[in-house]
């Protein structure tokens, strides 16, 4: 069985860098099909394992659009699902609502998921893009005290 | 007729900074035009600005151009957009990076033969440094403004004021200060 | 009173924000908008200005564009000054009430950011939302670049508010290639542009309670035919009117204007006839080919697309042997509209010259000096042989294999 986080088919060309066909080739009525094959049952089929063709934004990957990137603390979490909620590109994998990571072929990097974390420290914070996730989580801040007023 | 190709991400002001820099030229009696071809794309997204210069009416309205000048304002667009597309044997190239000319054109094969045609600029640092956020437009045209010889410093950056001038006078030093540490580490 | 805006002697405006300047010195009354790609801006620098105070007017803001052309009918018939802008989806949206302005003879201004009509959605420029606009009974005039949205504004105004006419006006500039490209534009002082149009005077406006009227009547087969020949003659009569008011703005700025523009046509022996932004590039394309490889071209583009200039097109063309008529929109199922309009002209003509139409353009595909030169090349070679020697349709800049219909030979 394919991990959850699998990205066999999760993009896998560059959006945008689609073979450019003729008048003759493309598809009739703008019509654009999900899959590469006939399915049944397929919201109980869970989406790395569906067989996403190349006309689904699944395929593609936006990852290079992003100059900073959310990187996800596990040790942290709570599981409250809230930047799952909030995330406005789906890229908080999340199953049995339990937080699994993040889809960096579609994340943006709009540290929404950063400002809806409730947890101290937050469990997920923003880092360039080029930063190593081992070095990342190193770097993780410690947890905040009230100030007494 | 001078011809410019922005590289750009939707969002860091290639098009802002292609009509601030028709803005300045058409100052000095030139003829101008800038333009983007965006629409439905979505900040962060790679995407292309375009200048023309002459002295006289510019009435080709084509996006096709064989530019004199390459601006890359994203780092990472030198590697993954094809920035050399159209060029001629004097395209002049500056590009935002954080490395040092060797290192980058090491990186990308496109520009081992434009060795002498390259210039290099940290565009994102300076914008950071300068105006506090990662717009690296006004840089790149303090880059431009030393690498074309077009003007000179000051009577750009005078020009630019003018240009600025309905924003506050702490985002217009800025902006100077920006345009004047690129001038000055282009190379 | 509405404060003045200084302007440069030169700005550097796209066309959407030049429309915008026009607007507000044409101190307009009221904006109804639903905004849209590409020709927000217009409306939305409308209402800065009205907002910061350099506009006595008002901007209002409706639930679609049916809803906005119909605000514009209702400010109009009230007796105001009026315009707006849209483009597309919206402007097909606002067909249903632009019939109803032109019928109720309204001098309301429509500026029109051509743009490619769905499915498949498409932000960019093409003419499919301008050639739907072309029975609606609007004078439309067409903007080439940034300056002329800008010129073609007053000039609409001066003529769409002129006693003999009573018509509205759309201005079309291209979506993108015009509305968003900024270029250097020589504007008019605040009270040059407001005299040259002057106060709005209306005409039997709704609010003069002293002299009570009614609009939008309903009329059967015994009155409708009547009424719509009354003002087919006044659209088909407006040219006088156009003609001067391009004399005018002439005398005032020194930038001419006609029904029909001709570039290179002195000699020319090929012409491009087009509208938009792709006048321009055709002409430089022109240009170079009379330069490099001494082939006499020309271009021809009407101005005015409605009222349609068929005697102008037809001495324009008089002396060619061979002409593309150019079409940015796809006829679907016909020949492209503006080659029919052409054909039409010339064949009243005794020269009747060679003449193929391109579809080209669509949905904002670039259109490059070298696919004008391949156009012009292609008509030289019917001159020289005396007949068509490809398809009368073909497509320019298409993908894939290629695409043509109807042949014909003639022989001399």
């Amino acid at each position: 069985m394919k991990g959850v986080l699998a990205t066999d088919r999760r993009g896998v060309r560059e959006l945008g860098a689609e073979e450019l066909v003729g008048w003759d080739e493309v598809t009739h009525g703008v019509v654009l099909n999900s899959f590469e094959t006939e399915l049944e049952n397929v919201a109980h089929i869970p989406p790395e394992e569906r067989p996403y063709s190349d006309f689904s934004s699944y395929t593609a990957t936006v990852a290079s659009w992003r100059v900073i990137k959310p990187v996800y603390n596990r040790d942290i979490c709570i599981d409250c699902q809230n930047c799952w909620v909030w995330c406005p590109d789906t890229s908080i994998i999340s199953r049995d609502k339990q937080m699994l990571g993040i889809d960096y072929d579609h994340c943006k990097g709009c540290g929404v998921c950063v400002e809806v974390c409730p947890t101290n420290p937050k469990s997920l914070l923003m880092f360039a893009e080029a930063e190593d996730p081992e070095t990342a989580l190193s770097q993780w801040p410690e947890k905040k005290k009230k100030e007494k007023k | 007729m001078i011809e410019i190709r922005w590289h750009s991400r939707a969002g860091q002001g290639a098009v802002t900074g292609a009509k601030g820099l028709g803005d300045v030229v058409s100052r000095t009696g030139k003829q101008v035009q800038a333009f983007a071809l965006y629409g439905s794309a979505k900040r962060g997204a790679a995407m292309r600005a375009y200048n023309r210069i002459d002295d006289k009416p510019i009435i080709n309205h084509a996006k096709f151009m064989l530019p004199d000048y390459v601006l890359v304002i994203d780092p990472a667009l030198a590697f993954t957009d094809n920035i050399t597309e159209n060029d001629k044997p004097e395209t002049k190239y500056i590009i935002t990076t954080h490395l040092d000319k060797k290192e980058l054109i090491a990186q990308i094969p496109e520009l081992q033969d434009k060795q002498d045609r390259v210039y290099v600029v940290d565009c994102m640092q300076i914008s950071l440094d300068t105006i506090g956020r990662a717009i690296p437009n006004a840089p790149m045209l303090g880059a431009f403004v030393k690498v074309s010889g077009m003007f000179e410093l000051e009577d750009f950056l005078e020009s630019m004021k003018r240009v600025l001038a309905k924003f506050p006078q702490k985002i217009i030093d800025a902006n100077m200060a920006a345009i004047t540490r690129a001038y000055n580490e282009v190379n | 009173m509405a404060e003045k805006m200084e302007l440069n002697d030169v700005e550097v405006w796209d066309g959407n924000y030049a429309a915008a300047q026009a607007l507000r010195q044409a101190q307009v009354d009221v904006v109804a908008a639903y905004p849209i790609t590409p020709s927000t801006p217009i409306v939305e620098n409308y209402g800065a200005f009205v907002a910061n105070g350099y506009i006595d007017g008002e901007f209002v803001m409706v639930e679609s564009e049916h809803g906005a052309m119909s605000t514009c009918v209702g400010a109009a018939a009230a007796g105001g000054r009026v315009a707006t802008a849209t483009s597309s989806q919206g402007f097909l949206l606002m067909v249903e009430v632009l019939y109803q302005a032109s019928g109720m003879r309204l001098p309301i201004v429509l500026n029109v950011v051509n743009r490619a009509l769905a499915s498949p959605l498409n932000v960019r420029g093409d003419h499919g939302d301008m050639y739907a606009g072309r029975d609606s009974g609007w004078i439309q005039l067409d903007a080439f670049n940034a300056q002329e949205a800008y010129d073609l504004n007053f000039c609409a105004f001066k003529i769409a508010e002129d006693i003999n006419v009573r018509l509205p006006a759309m201005v079309h500039q291209d979506g993108f290639l015009t509305s968003h490209t900024a270029q250097n534009v020589s504007p008019l002082s605040d009270d040059e542009a407001y005299a040259f149009i002057g106060d709005y005077k209306p005409v039997e406006e709704m609010l003069d309670f002293s002299k009570a009227v009614t609009y939008g009547a309903q009329t059967e087969e015994d009155w409708h035919y009547e009424h719509k020949a009354k003002q087919h003659r006044a659209l088909m009569d407006s040219y006088v009117v156009i003609d001067r008011v391009f004399e005018e703005f002439k005398q005032k700025t020194g930038r001419e204007y006609k029904r029909v523009e001709s570039y290179l046509m002195e000699d020319a022996e090929v012409a491009i006839v087009a509208l938009g932004s792709t006048v321009e590039t055709a002409i430089q394309a022109a240009q170079e080919l009379r330069d490099n490889e001494g082939l006499k071209a020309g271009v021809v583009a009407p101005r005015c697309f409605r009222p349609f200039p068929f005697n102008e097109i037809r001495d324009a063309l008089a002396d060619v042997k061979a002409v593309a008529v150019l079409d940015r929109s796809c006829p679907m199922g016909a020949m492209g509209a503006l080659f029919n309009e052409v054909s039409a002209a010339m064949y009243t003509t005794p020269s009747r010259p060679l003449i193929t139409n391109f579809i080209y353009g669509l949905g904002g595909r670039d259109f490059s000096l070298e696919d004008a030169k391949h156009i012009f090349r292609e008509q030289k070679g019917h001159a020289d042989v005396g007949y068509i020697t490809t398809h009368i349709q073909q497509f320019s800049g298409l993908r894939g294999p290629k695409l043509g219909f109807y042949e014909t030979k003639r022989s001399k």
